[in-house]
């Protein structure tokens, strides 16, 4: 009624029930809706912070002929909105500022605020003032208005890009940032996941039961791919949703280009996951009890804090040779080169050579971290030493 | 036939195994009897594959054991192995599939177990929320799911009520009646006396005692119980009589004796009888446990130290 199975069937069986079972349960779910909040928090932050900032209510007493119109001008050229109230006279104004329901008012030559004027604000009240007063005089002195005004209206200095594309990997630059966190997330939380699953199995000695059915091979295999799948597909998710919610919220315009660096961020994760989850279930392997994880796994989170702070260098140091380097080499490539190739940064080579490394050093480690799981995972009590893990290898697979 | 052939395993400076060798046939029950640290875990993990021997090997119909064999085999580890979050059936059916079991004939034996077992009611719950003594019924539907043709399990019965013992008991002996061999070690001897066709007592990672339990007490003394309506002294004069008695036990009434190997208990009878009416002619065998205590009371080899199971 049964017949051997091959290892791929071992390791299929084994990733589905990790899978399985972990998908259920309801910290999967919260960490989902966490992340997700987080994002919309971090979308809508801007919008509320920029109510004060690139808008203002101001009062022009005794509207003088002409400024408001300069002022409105003005404060299209600068980029910002202004609001004119009316006030009936100074005290009003006065009134107004002091309550904060006017950020400033004009009166004659001189402009109040409550407590200081704001740069742009500035500019632009004083351009036109100046531009009206300018205006004034030179009638005055018996120039036509009508020339005057088209004069000065005209004489408005055009803005030419020379790097269009600039808003737009900034806002790549930006989404791959929030990605890079997000994936620094997925990776430290899976990898403990693996390690924790691993000294579960140790701890209730589930393990025997299991490894007297299938290598041990076979089940590091499929816990590395079956929770591996489960943090692809909650970063498919998240990455997603958030596209989604920010540009349903109007932060950005949904399109290839802001799509890639999700997919990039993708592809990084498996590499990523792929090298620390082996290295987390080595670590595991050598406990039994799960209060020694945090022991055992300390060089592994650190590696990938390491990591983290380096993504956070890179992208406040964008041109620093240091970025170059930090994005090729692995592990730090799997956080920092999908930064630097949203931005558009990297060249093909640096991309070619990280992916080559990466790949090599995930080959060297899935060897070492097999070799030191079967050594120690059978191994209940005191925690095992690298060197025993090592050499116990002979024995169990003989 | 399950064969462990010689087999040794040291940890570190400590012997767990010397030379331990043993059979179990199907359609046997098989008592694994010794004192704690005596090399019955290290022994059973080594059947299971779990750990090498240094030397020595275990074989299944002759051949050496492999991956391909042992998935006939069920295991019942002494620290008892589950997911504590899985749900019951699932995780029944999860272990017959990792033995090869196909998913549908897994799904129906997972069923059929918990119901022996008086568990359908639990089968969607998860490990941990059951008692203990349920979670060692769920351990032996595990190590049973995929009808093995050799069971070894470490101490099945500790912590069992009685019902709990009776019902583990006849879920094994069916299975050993449909042709199973099944190895089991236990420290509560009554019960290895009571269900098991054979029994192998280990002291120190030795067999010191291997064979079936009437065996194994015929063997180990000629005793008989007498009670005599004769006048006190009656004991000794039938000490007289009786070449080679030596008397174990003295009371007024009743005495325990023990002949010679070469003894003749009808002689023994006729020489009471001659005494006065014989009350009581009985044969006493030790039991399993006086058994035990002698052999494992023995002086230890000369090559002894102390020994520990695996850790």
């Amino acid at each position: 009624m049964s017949r051997p199975l091959s290892f791929r069937e071992a390791v299929t069986l084994v990733a589905r029930r990790e899978f399985g079972q972990r998908i259920r349960e309801r910290s999967f779910f919260i960490s989902l809706l966490i992340t997700l909040g987080i994002i919309a928090v971090v979308v809508l932050l801007p919008r509320f912070t920029d109510f004060g900032a690139g808008s203002y209510d101001v009062a022009l007493v005794g509207e003088p002929s002409g400024l408001q119109e300069a002022v409105s001008h003005q404060a299209s050229v600068a980029d910002i909105e202004v609001s004119f109230r009316p006030a009936a006279d100074a005290a009003e104004a006065e009134q107004a500022v002091r309550d904060g329901d006017l950020d400033a008012y004009l009166d004659g030559d001189s402009v109040v605020v409550d407590q200081s004027l704001d740069d742009s604000l500035r500019a632009v009240l004083q351009n036109a003032y100046s531009q009206v007063e300018g205006a004034r005089a030179l009638e005055s002195a018996g120039i036509d208005p009508a020339d005057v005004s088209a004069a000065l209206t005209s004489a408005t200095l055009q803005t030419v890009t020379l790097d269009p594309d600039a808003d737009e990997r900034e806002t790549r630059g930006a989404i791959a940032f929030f990605g890079t966190i997000v994936l620094f997330g997925q990776l430290i939380t899976y990898s403990m996941w693996v390690a924790m699953g691993v000294v579960e199995e140790k701890s209730s000695r589930v393990v025997e039961v299991i490894l007297a059915t299938i290598p041990a091979r076979a089940l590091l295999a499929g816990k590395i791919i079956g929770i591996g799948l489960l943090g692809l597909v909650q970063l498919a998710l998240i990455g997603g949703l958030g596209l989604g919610l920010a540009s349903a919220l109007g932060a950005i315009e949904l399109s290839g280009p802001m799509i890639t660096p999700v997919l990039t961020a993708l592809g990084w994760f498996v590499l990523g996951f792929a090298a620390y989850a082996s290295l987390s279930a080595a670590a595991a392997a050598r406990i039994s009890r799960q209060e020694d994880l945090q022991n055992v796994t300390t060089p592994v989170n650190t590696l990938m804090m390491v990591s983290y702070f380096g993504a956070f260098y890179v992208f406040l140091n964008q041109d620093a040779a240091a970025a170059g380097v930090l994005s090729v080499v692995p592990p730090f490539s799997a956080l920092i080169m999908p930064l630097r190739m949203a931005r558009g940064d990297a060249a093909g080579w640096e991309i070619g050579l990280a992916l080559g490394l990466m790949l090599a050093l995930i080959a060297v480690l899935v060897v070492l971290a097999a070799r030191i799981y079967e050594g120690a995972v059978l191994r209940m009590g005191a925690k095992v030493s690298l060197k025993d893990a090592w050499a116990a290898r002979r024995k169990v697979i003989s | 036939m399950l064969e462990l052939d010689r087999l040794s395993r040291r940890y570190g400076d400590v012997v767990a195994l010397d030379d331990l060798s043993f059979a179990v046939r199907p359609g046997q029950m098989y008592g694994f009897v010794g004192t704690n640290g005596a090399g019955k875990t290290t022994a059973m993990r080594i059947v299971l594959g779990v750990l090498e021997p240094d030397s020595g090997e275990v074989r299944w119909n002759g051949a050496p054991l492999n991956q391909d064999i042992r998935r006939e085999f069920g295991y019942m580890p002494e620290e008892r192995g589950l997911y504590p979050k899985m749900q019951i059936h699932e995780h029944l059916v999860y272990l017959a599939r990792l033995h090869g079991v196909a998913r549908i004939t897994a799904d129906k034996a997972a069923s059929d177990l918990l119901e022996a077992l008086a568990l359908s009611e639990r089968a969607s719950d998860r490990v941990e929320s059951l008692s203990l003594g349920n979670q060692q019924r769920v351990q032996l539907a595990a190590a049973l799911v995929h009808e093995p043709t050799v069971m070894v399990l470490d101490e099945p019965f500790s912590g069992l009520d009685p019902m709990g013992v009776d019902s583990m008991a006849a879920v094994l002996r069916a299975r050993v009646d449909a042709g199973a061999a099944v190895v089991f070690s236990s420290h509560q001897l009554e019960l290895v006396e009571r269900l098991c066709d054979a029994v192998g007592i280990i002291r120190a990672g030795r067999l010191v005692a291997d064979g079936a339990v009437d065996e194994l007490r015929g063997t180990a003394a000629n005793r008989f119980r007498l009670a005599v309506g004769a006048a006190p002294g009656w004991v000794a004069a039938l000490a007289a009589a009786v070449p080679g008695l030596t008397v174990v036990e003295d009371g007024d009434r009743t005495a325990v004796v023990e002949l010679p190997p070469s003894g003749d208990d009808q002689s023994l009878l006729d020489a009471a009888r001659a005494l006065g009416p014989v009350h009581q002619f009985t044969p006493v065998r030790p039991t399993l446990a006086d058994l035990f205590r002698s052999v494992v009371a023995e002086p230890a080899v000369p090559s002894g130290s102390e020994k520990v199971e695996a850790a």
